[in-house]
């Protein structure tokens, strides 16, 4: 595991280059800042500024080495490098709340970014213009979008909402690509269809008392036929596509998780507002989801035993044997994790994952290491 | 435990420790998602908010927690349990509240039905600990109480000395009629206001000043009184 502190201010949003030399990252601010690896060390050697709102998403398309960004100023622009510096690319997304979150398609001739207006924006390149033109999907989504991902077939999306569902998407956007096979999530895809709606409404939730939440981020698997999702009232669901589609969830003891990702088809790691990743697996035989680890490995603190007197007296005042100050969290990161992503092996056999939060920091996860310092721990 | 639960201070703590985790987890959330032009704690959409939630020891202590996604207010009702306890409570929340900006979390007003309110932003926890502000608040709650009742212990001390010199320094005239407490406690206590009130307007200060201290503490006059002095 290494752990690199950035800054002190959070990191609001990151993302890696293709060899992973480079990460591209927001301070919190209005700026995007790229370091570079130079040993063990990281150096600045890019800051990008031209946001007018804090930055709330950066994506950094690996083949054609681009990066886009987008923030709550609700641009989004679209960076090339010329001759050694970062040239941006205005995007008008249409909308009229921040932008809040932003990724290219797996071809990346596409981009969507998801916003506070209640739609998503997918923007597309157009040759005979010479600018990015971008279509809305508006239906039925009732609030916030806090989160996206493409399916590997760059055609379909799934996008997690403040109104407490994630929905798959589709958008296939003819004047740009063939249209697509039908995969498990549906075979008619025009643009703005709906493929898959999750339940959980926020109605549901006041009267029943909390079923459902906010859904903090979307995954797909590698596969493309898996989709997971976190939400905030902490649990972690997957669904399969198809006409046998399920639909498994999990309530985890943990505080809301932010951010997950699948690193093999069977294995996620999430991880939020615990400050530690968590293992959980999907058994798709029989459709059961089961948590399998945290995984920070905890600085072995000074164990010192309880009297007896100390515990009578802890129960008096407490009403529990324990002192639980928690003076000081013993895991890696110091503050709510906020991002995931995977660095190597892609999202079937992943070997390496990278975390960032609100306390600056950066976290890089080797899975090997994980493994064999956790017994019990299994990624199948 | 049952002897655990039934215990009252035990209660509290149940109650502190239950506080812990719904305000750890309201305490989770991100940034504001609707900007206008600037990112405020004004939320135009209700699915933005969460559950209420009450964690009281009886109908005149609790505590509020509600969350939304971009911040949480902690409403405090404190025990309040005599007059003395009100103003002393009043003034405390009231000396805080007036200096809210340096306190940060604090709120320049209490929600309605409740002493003191704690709004704690995104932008709260991305500069400090979230452990630490859940800690904080925690801790305010179980101070206060104490700290209340020091402050009411100190306050009757301080009248019963203040009352002392007073009386110490007051001779009666004749035209009053004073009997002791153990007869009629009654007319006693009636003689004594227009005792006081005649004081209010004598020409020493210190005596002025003392009948008007007296005037405003009415459960001081239980203060044994020597007939000789008087």
């Amino acid at each position: 595991m290494a752990y690199h502190s950035f800054l002190l201010e959070p990191i609001s949003c990151h993302a890696w280059n293709k060899d992973r030399s480079q990460i591209a990252l927001c301070p919190n601010n209005h700026e995007v800042h790229i370091y570079k690896k130079d040993g063990t060390k990281w150096t600045k050697i890019h800051e990008l500024k031209e946001h007018n709102g804090q930055v709330t998403g950066i994506d950094w398309a690996p083949e054609s080495n681009r990066i886009v960004t987008c923030g709550a100023d609700r641009n989004a622009y679209v960076w090339t490098l010329k001759e050694g510096t970062w040239k941006p690319t205005l995007v008008i997304l249409r909308i009229n709340r921040a932008a809040r979150c932003v990724k290219w398609s797996p071809k990346e001739n596409k981009f969507a970014v998801g916003s506070g207006s209640r739609l998503i924006s997918v923007c597309y390149f157009e040759q005979e213009n010479d600018w990015w033109v971008c279509k809305h999907i508006k239906k039925p989504i009732r609030s916030t979008i806090l989160s996206l991902d493409w399916h590997p077939n760059n055609a379909l999306l799934a996008a997690g909402s403040c109104d407490f569902k994630c929905r798959v998407f589709s958008a296939y956007i003819k004047e740009v690509e063939e249209k697509p096979g039908p995969t498990p999530w549906g075979s008619k895809m025009p643009f703005g269809e709906l493929l898959f709606e999750s339940g959980g409404s926020p109605a549901a939730a006041q009267t029943s008392g909390g079923s459902g939440g906010w859904v903090h981020s979307v995954c797909f698997s590698h596969s493309g036929n898996r989709l997971a999702w976190t939400s905030h009232d902490s649990t972690l669901c997957v669904s399969e596509g198809g006409k046998n589609g399920t639909l498994t969830s999990l309530s985890s003891e943990t505080l809301p998780l932010l951010c997950v990702t699948f690193i093999t088809e069977n294995s996620l790691v999430a991880a939020g507002h615990d400050c530690f990743p968590v293992l959980f697996v999907y058994d798709g035989a029989k459709g059961s989801l089961t948590f399998g680890g945290k995984l920070d490995v905890p600085k072995q603190a000074a164990q010192k035993g309880i009297s007896a007197r100390e515990r009578f007296q802890n129960l008096d005042r407490r009403a529990s044997e324990t002192q639980n100050t928690d003076k000081d969290l013993n895991t890696l990161h110091k503050n709510s994790i906020s991002q995931i992503s995977v660095l190597e092996g892609g999202r079937n056999q992943c070997t390496k994952f990278c975390t960032t939060g609100m306390d600056g920091g950066m976290g890089i996860w080797d899975v090997k290491s994980l493994e064999s310092a956790m017994k019990d721990l299994k990624i199948v | 435990s049952t002897a655990t639960l039934e215990s009252p201070i035990n209660l509290k703590s149940m109650s502190l420790d239950c506080g812990k985790k719904p305000v750890q987890a309201q305490l989770a959330r991100a940034n504001s998602t609707q900007v206008v032009q600037f990112t405020t704690c004004e939320l135009s959409s209700k699915e933005l908010l969460l559950q209420p939630v009450i964690i009281s020891r009886n109908d005149k202590e609790k505590v509020l927690i509600e969350g939304s996604i971009n911040s949480v207010r902690v409403s405090i009702a404190v025990k309040q349990a005599d007059e003395i306890e009100k103003i002393l409570c009043h003034k405390f929340m009231r000396f805080m509240m007036m200096r809210a900006e340096n306190f940060f979390i604090l709120r320049r007003k209490p929600v309605e039905g409740y002493d003191i309110s704690f709004l704690i932003t995104n932008f709260h926890t991305e500069q400090m600990y979230k452990h630490k502000l859940v800690d904080f608040v925690i801790h305010f709650m179980e101070e206060i109480d104490k700290e209340i009742s020091e402050m009411k212990l100190s306050v009757n001390a301080r009248a019963r000395i203040v009352a002392e010199e007073f009386l110490k320094n007051v001779s009666f005239s004749n035209s009053f009629t004073c009997k002791t407490l153990n007869k009629d406690d009654q007319e006693l206590k009636y003689d004594f206001h227009c005792f006081l009130f005649f004081c209010c307007s004598s020409e020493n200060e210190e005596t002025r000043k003392n009948a008007f201290l007296l005037q405003s503490w009415p459960s001081l006059w239980s203060v044994h009184i020597r007939g000789d002095k008087l």
